[in-house]
């Protein structure tokens, strides 16, 4: 019962935050809003028993991720760019049938009862072990290829962001005044 | 053990993603779009996560590891992305940009 009402809270605190999300003007509220929804996100993982997700959530979606965002908008003036009138787009409006369709599939699998059987393959281990230690196990041996992939796109991630965000020359500086 | 459904994972996850697509298709400011998308890329893993404890698996587990690591890729080229569109055309907005050619 009581992670019943520890997961409603946190829940409830991450769609808020959502909602800030898309509706605060000001992006440094955004932000603010963004980090509120992924440490109640974090919250929402430690309550289903994954603690390796949920520290590494914090560790670099909240702190990592957030602090660059910003960075991002305070170490660019952003005042020098043209402002436009709105916010908003009503294009936009566009989305809401898509999101409607999502809503409306998520209704109907639940009405049809399309369901998986627990295995609980692994459920001994996990409380025997500890969570991070089958997580490990299972990552350096089944998907240790995946997991070398990552570091690559990592490594080439990084180069790419370098190359693109670096100054350049002059001459697109005074093009563009 | 199992005192919270599956269901109520899946629905806090279809609603922030949801709320994740309208952010991407109705904001006007590059940033938040970005950030919206992050709210999207969470939402899936807190699916995953909760299929995880149902079935009482951890491959879920690791896909949302993976998940994590290519958002924090995404944030960076992307963030850089917008910085180059500022110092080309002193733009924030996405509207604004709508010639193909630098």
């Amino acid at each position: 019962m009581g992670k019943v009402l520890i997961f409603g809270f946190f829940s409830f605190l991450a769609i808020a935050s959502g909602l800030g999300i898309i509706l605060l003007r000001n992006p440094i509220y955004v932000v603010v809003a963004l980090l509120s929804s992924l440490i109640a996100v974090a919250g929402i993982f430690f309550v289903a028993g994954a603690e390796l997700v949920g520290a590494l959530q914090l560790l670099i979606y909240a702190v990592a991720i957030a602090v660059f965002y910003i960075i991002a908008i305070s170490a660019v003036p952003w005042e020098k760019a043209k402002k436009s009138e709105s916010h908003y787009r009503f294009e936009g409006l566009v989305s809401l049938p898509i999101v409607l369709f999502l809503y409306a599939e998520m209704i109907l699998v639940f009405m049809l009862g399309v369901k998986a059987s627990p295995e609980g393959k692994f459920r001994a281990f996990i409380e025997k072990l500890g969570n991070t230690e089958v997580i490990g196990a299972i990552l350096f041996s089944k998907y240790f290829l995946a997991f070398e992939m990552v570091s690559l796109v990592l490594l080439i991630g990084m180069i790419g962001a370098v190359l693109i965000g670096r100054k350049e020359s002059q001459t697109y500086e005074d093009d563009s005044t | 053990m199992k005192t919270i459904p599956l269901e109520a994972f899946l629905v806090v996850s279809m609603i922030l993603f949801g709320l994740g697509v309208i952010g991407i298709a109705a904001r006007r400011n590059l940033v938040t779009i970005l950030m919206s998308l992050e709210l999207a890329l969470n939402a899936v893993n807190i699916a995953l996560v909760g299929a995880d404890y149902y079935l009482g698996s951890v491959h879920g587990q690791i896909f949302a590891l993976f998940i994590i690591a290519l958002a924090a890729t995404e944030a960076a080229v992307g963030l850089g992305i917008i910085i180059a569109i500022f110092r080309l055309k002193r733009v924030e907005s996405s509207d604004e940009i709508r010639e193909l050619r630098g």
